[in-house]
């Protein structure tokens, strides 16, 4: 009996969450002569229907650059970014319809590439966040894939871009710190598994389209061991990002 | 008189002693006289600033979900496979994909003829694999079923890099991959996939690429 109260108090309180939750809907009304509605988020599907001026849509949700919106008489369709964002609310507040992340100013990068690291095929990760216009803080997460061993190298270093006004591509020169853990594939075993490592970089980055970028990077790293002598490998490598 | 005198510089010694410690070249009887005075005329303004809160529309641009298949290890069978994805809509033509895929090896055809010889021991036989791939659609449209109901869908490319461990060895993957998306509402969809994992492999005794292809059925959600 009590697990039942506390069931059916659980069940309550996750529809009234629920109900909290629930946002009140975006009402947009349209200013400019009409606006189309398509029957996909793309630029191929046909128009189906059309609001016209003055008419108030319900946008629901967006995906990539549409917006999935529905029409007084309750069709609904996807509208392009560029169409909705002239419309208004009631009130004469423009649409809440964000410009794209201005690349020089951006925040925060998430990228993947390819590379070769001390000759080996390297499958990269990286996450930036700028500090300012030209220096970011950057944490890198990678696996290099060889013959004889595999290496996984974690980095967290800074890096200066030199004209972050150039879109299309400006130089950086990066430094940095991290740590390298080396499974076998062949025998012998490597005589250390886990070294420290520095490293100096120099690349460049450039803009692609909307929130797409590219960056290029060559890594000198020094892996401090305690043998002898230090190694000394060279990555270079070569990725795509997202920007926000 | 000369009381009253004294009374008055001794008030005016307790008045400036206040300011004793921030005493500037000025008497402490200009302190005095510099005590501060609130101006009726000026009238604070109380009216709170208004906190206007835009409403934010929902960006639904990740996909993300599981699926299960079948996958061809090169000289090591067809074997059930399953897997996660999860991807990240960047434009209507382009996305990032990332796969999580496991499955068994079995037997080799060597290891059928000869049952006393073992080319991977049974714990090797465990395929993992992990992509990193781009994404585009090549083909998007709709899929009519029947009269009333059209699914919005996309066939699409998907080439990137990954590691497969297959043998206890991790090796460096291509893959390459062309798949089917088909929207069942607005935030479940249907894949139908087929993915080739390349790598260079000396398994069996020379140095070859072998090819490891997937078809797999999937669902994700959108959020």
């Amino acid at each position: 009996m009590r697990y039942l109260f506390v069931l059916t108090l659980l069940v309550q309180a996750l529809f009234a969450a629920k109900g909290y939750a629930k946002d009140k809907p975006i009402e947009l009304v349209v200013a400019e002569p009409y606006l189309e509605m398509r029957s996909g988020p793309g630029r191929g599907f046909p128009v189906f229907y059309v609001v016209g001026r003055g008419e108030t849509l319900v946008v629901l949700f967006s995906r990539t650059d549409w917006y999935k919106v529905r029409a007084p008489r309750g069709q609904e369709g996807w509208a392009r970014r560029e169409e909705l964002a002239k419309t208004s609310f009631a009130s004469g507040e423009p649409a809440p319809i964000p410009p794209y992340p201005d690349f020089t100013n951006h925040r925060w990068e998430l990228g993947a590439g390819y590379g070769v690291y001390n000759r080996q095929n390297l499958v990269t990760t990286y996450t930036d966040y700028a500090l300012t216009q030209s220096l970011d803080a950057e944490f890198v997460l990678q696996q290099a894939l060889g013959t004889i061993d595999n290496r996984y190298v974690a980095t967290i270093g800074l890096r200066h871009t030199f004209v972050p006004e150039w879109k299309w591509a400006s130089p950086t020169v990066g430094l940095g710190t991290g740590y390298q853990t080396i499974t076998d594939k062949i025998p012998p075993k490597p005589l250390e598994t886990r070294n420290q490592l520095g490293y100096v970089s120099i690349g460049a980055r450039g803009f692609i389209t909307k929130r797409f970028m590219w960056r290029l990077d060559w890594r000198s790293y020094v892996i401090f061991t305690k043998q002898n002598a230090n190694k000394e490998p060279e990555e270079w490598k070569f990725g795509l990002a997202v920007f926000y | 008189m000369e009381i009253r005198i004294s009374s008055v510089l001794l008030a005016a010694v307790l008045l400036s002693g206040c300011s004793w410690f921030h005493r500037s070249d000025k008497g402490p009887k200009l302190v005095v006289a510099e005590a501060p005075q609130a101006d009726p005329s000026i009238i604070l303004p109380q009216v709170e600033r208004r906190a206007i809160k835009t409403p934010k529309i929902k960006a639904k641009n990740i996909e993300l979900g599981a699926y299960f298949g079948a996958l061809s290890i090169q000289d090591f069978g067809t074997n059930p496979l399953y897997g996660a994805r999860v991807a990240y809509h960047v434009s209507e033509d382009i996305f990032f994909e990332s796969f999580l895929g496991r499955s068994k090896g079995g037997q080799t055809s060597l290891e059928d003829v000869f049952p006393n010889i073992t080319v991977v021991d049974k714990s090797g036989r465990r395929f993992t694999y992990y992509d990193l791939d781009l994404g585009y659609n090549i083909l998007p449209g709709e899929i009519f079923l029947g009269r009333g109901r059209a699914f919005n869908s996309a066939l699409y490319m998907t080439v990137g890099i990954g590691a497969v461990k297959f043998a206890k060895k991790d090796q460096f993957a291509l893959n390459f991959g062309v798949g089917s998306r088909i929207l069942i509402t607005d935030w479940l969809a249907l894949h139908m996939d087929v993915r080739d994992h390349v790598f260079e492999t000396t398994l069996t005794g020379r140095t070859k690429n072998v090819h490891n292809i997937e078809t797999t059925l999937g669902f994700t959600t959108f959020f």
